[in-house]
């Protein structure tokens, strides 16, 4: 992680003093996992090029910004296309229930790689199993595939007062356990 | 609401990051973000312990377009570096011709066979209006090989294509064509014309055959170029820095 964050900082940096080939070393490096994050949370592939596409452009132009406070470069990196793509799930409303429905989550469902031995465990990885089954799955929904509360209802069959409360205590417990 | 209440504070940046505060809620929390700092560094934090659960998920490799797309956005090649200020400088017609490579693409032909089809002098010459064109729609570009930012086409008395200029972010490629016959005891050397310089600026000599790559002069970008002329000259060049006697201009088109 440690030798990552350095090679992505200096890349960054680079990038940051207007550096065309840091920055596509940049992309190169990082483009595979902010796809898998976009692709993810958007289902569809157009649409999480797209979201991929504007938070390169805005990386590029917001390099200069970037500071440890904001956590690892990868992190900030992620933070971008996140947001990016919550702001896409809004405009084009696209509607998550369906995609579970007609099987498309299956097509573009990125694998999830938290089985195995050769997966190091991460205090995250952690402090997430000390928590319910079901509050795991309901922030692991609205993480993961940018799913709102009510959406969230809708794959849980549980009332909406209950997620809610559910996500709000687990995030609480969380961050009780990261901090620790 | 008291958003220095650091359990409110914490909750709503969790739910900020997490993704489930939308709408009017989350534009709100954004502009609260402006006003409060530790409204800012609690975001930042919950960013820290969430995007971890990232790594979980396995890389999937983005089509090659998209990196095309923010290249041709950004309006830049990236064999070399460059200033951020000649960047900026030519976005605003990159956006466009990014807008216009989202057409769809049928009539794309690669560059190696349109510069075939061009120097094997065919009959027939697409004026320079169209050429620039067809160098703008297969303008494919790649992370290792440069790409020309801006082209000319220098043409004849007969409007035939004699010279092939493209400009690149540290180069400027030049092919001559069949269709250019030169004189053995002359030289053909290449000028700018810029906005508010009196003389033209030497950019070198062009070749009389095949093809050459002249040094970029450092002011190109930082100029306004009204067009680029080519003129008669001693061999080895202008004698005085001054064209000698101008034979052709060519407008340059930015890509």
């Amino acid at each position: 992680m440690t030798m990552e964050q350095d090679t992505l900082l200096g890349l960054l940096s680079a990038t940051a003093a207007g550096d065309k080939q840091a920055f596509a070393a940049l992309y190169k490096q990082t483009s595979g996992q902010l796809f898998a994050v976009s692709l993810k949370m958007l289902g569809r592939r157009e649409l999480a090029e797209e979201a991929l596409q504007e938070a390169y452009v805005k990386i590029w132009h917001n390099a200069t910004e970037y500071q440890h406070g904001k956590g690892l470069v990868l992190t900030w990196m992620i933070s971008i296309v996140r947001y990016r793509a919550l702001d896409m799930l809004r405009y084009h409303k696209v509607r998550k229930e369906d995609q579970f429905e007609d099987g498309q989550e299956a097509t573009f469902e990125a694998p999830m790689s938290d089985e195995g031995p050769d997966v190091t465990k991460t205090k995250l990885d952690d402090c997430m199993g000390e928590l319910e089954p079901q509050q795991k799955q309901a922030i692991h929904l609205a993480y993961y595939n940018g799913l709102t509360h009510h959406e969230v209802v809708g794959h849980l069959d549980l009332p909406l007062g209950t997620i809610k409360s559910w996500i709000r205590r687990g995030l609480q417990q969380l961050q009780r356990c990261l901090t620790l | 609401m008291n958003y220095r209440d650091p359990e409110l504070r914490d909750a709503l940046a969790a739910e900020y990051v997490l993704g489930t505060l939308r709408g009017q809620a989350r534009r709100r929390f954004q502009t609260l973000m402006m006003q409060f700092p530790s409204l800012r560094e609690s975001t930042w934090l919950w960013e820290q312990h969430l995007h971890g659960m990232n790594e979980r998920l396995a890389p999937i490799e983005p089509d090659q377009a998209v990196w095309q797309h923010i290249s041709q956005r950004l309006g830049f090649t990236l064999a070399n570096a460059d200033t951020r200020v000649a960047t900026d400088k030519t976005n605003t017609v990159h956006e466009q011709s990014s807008e216009s490579l989202k057409q769809p693409q049928s009539n794309v032909v690669s560059l190696s066979s349109f510069k075939t089809r061009l120097w094997q002098g065919a009959a027939s010459f697409a004026t320079a209006a169209a050429i620039i064109l067809a160098v703008v729609l297969v303008k494919q570009q790649s992370i290792d090989i440069p790409v020309a930012q801006q082209v000319a086409v220098v043409q004849g008395a007969e409007s035939q294509a004699l010279w092939l200029i493209e400009v690149t972010d540290n180069s400027i490629e030049v092919r001559s064509t069949s269709n250019f016959t030169p004189l053995a005891n002359k030289d053909y050397e290449l000028w700018m014309i810029a906005k508010g310089i009196e003389n033209p600026i030497s950019l070198g000599l062009l070749p009389k055959s095949g093809q050459l790559s002249l040094p970029k002069d450092s002011q190109f970008d930082a100029v306004d170029i009204v067009a680029l002329a080519v003129s008669l000259e001693p061999l080895n060049g202008s004698p005085n820095g001054l064209p000698t006697e101008v034979l052709y201009t060519a407008e340059l088109a930015v890509l």
